[in-house]
């Protein structure tokens, strides 16, 4: 069966061959436009994130997928859920906004807990930071959808099982003709 | 490209979508074999380029985007999002109304006139004909066309394999009829 598959690809002049990889191209530039696209639309550098811990419980559990808003005129209000980066990590947390003092000229500090910790979120900060700023914040949460992002999480978990997974889908769109 | 022993094109003949390529393929091998037509690129160039520029410029968001951290690089990134979707429309009203499935353009030189042969072809979903429409334009602006509706098996044996003296056959009958028409009048 496998080599049904590559005669389709030996029976392929340069130039069918050349649209076999920019077809491929295309749909991976598709993902990458999409993406960006929503980058610039919700202000977000990261606008789909996925709850890695359970330190949201019971609001959010270890595989939800979450929505984020970042704009700019919207201020950070106490109660609600951001997704933040400590400055050195680039692994973003997802807690709820504990405590916030604000100055006239609009800078805020805040401070930060997960639910289902009995700490709040000074131990995880740089060191010698007490308070997060706007621009550790990565999003405000505004929607989420339960369970969708175990796949992401089994992915880098088991990264043969991603490259497998991507492996078969990059062959099969290169090889298939129209 | 001439070969000692033709290759013998063998695919599944269940499966619709390779069969119309390799009758496909078999039909550009008659017109510039047999018919000694020059098969001009420029379509399928034109389609190629349009996707290349698509790529390009994703590419290129994606590396400004590495280069500028997001909130930077927002203005690239707007530009090069709308572009892109842009393009994405040109290429599919490219394709279906430039384009219409045509397979094979080739052009011909007979007495003092040249020809362009133009063949697309169609199968619909689970149906097992095979539709051909040959179109011929020649340098006077006349437009002739004729066109075929068989059943793959008119083309293709049992075994899957296409037997070329058939499609020889059939392109022939048609380039004769489209030619000579062109006499009577």
């Amino acid at each position: 069966m496998l080599d049904v598959l590559f005669d389709d690809v030996k029976r392929m002049n340069k130039r069918q061959f050349i649209y076999q990889v920019l077809s491929f191209g295309m749909i991976v530039s598709s993902a990458l436009m999409i993406w960006k696209g929503l980058m610039v639309v919700t202000g977000s550098e990261s606008p789909i994130v996925v709850v890695l811990s359970g330190s949201m419980e019971p609001a959010f559990h270890r595989g939800d997928l979450l929505f984020l808003t970042n704009y700019p005129d919207e201020p950070v209000r106490v109660g609600e859920i951001v997704v933040f980066k400590v400055e050195g990590r680039d692994i973003p947390i997802v807690h709820r906004v504990l405590k916030l003092h604000e100055k006239n000229n609009g800078t805020v500090k805040f401070l930060t807990k997960g639910d289902n910790n009995s700490v709040d979120d000074r131990g995880l900060y740089a060191q010698g930071q007490l308070w997060l700023t706007k621009k550790d914040v990565v999003g405000r949460t505004r929607g989420f959808l339960p369970y969708v992002g175990m796949v992401t999480i089994y992915m880098n978990e088991y990264p043969k099982f991603k490259f497998a997974v991507l492996g078969c889908l990059a062959i099969y769109v290169l090889v298939h003709r129209e | 490209m001439t070969n000692e022993t033709p290759e013998v094109v063998k695919i599944n003949k269940w499966d619709g979508a390779a069969a119309k390529n390799a009758i496909d393929d078999a039909i550009r091998e008659v017109f510039t074999g047999e018919l000694k037509c020059k098969e001009s690129f420029a379509l399928i160039d034109g389609r190629l380029f349009l996707c290349a520029l698509a790529v390009g410029v994703a590419l290129y968001a994606l590396l400004w985007d590495y280069l500028y951290p997001f909130p930077q690089s927002r203005l690239v990134l707007i530009i090069c999002v709308s572009s892109y979707f842009i393009l994405m429309s040109i290429l599919t009203l490219y394709t279906t109304f430039k384009e219409k499935g045509i397979f094979v353009v080739a052009r011909e030189k007979v007495s003092n006139n040249t020809r362009t042969w133009e063949a697309s072809s169609y199968v619909k979903k689970h149906d097992d004909k095979y539709n051909l429409v040959l179109v011929m334009r020649d340098s006077s602006g006349r437009t002739r066309e004729a066109s075929v509706n068989k059943s793959f098996a008119n083309f293709i044996d049992t075994n899957g394999t296409v037997v070329q003296t058939l499609i020889v056959n059939e392109i022939t009958k048609l380039y004769n009829s489209l030619s000579s028409e062109k006499k009577e009048k």
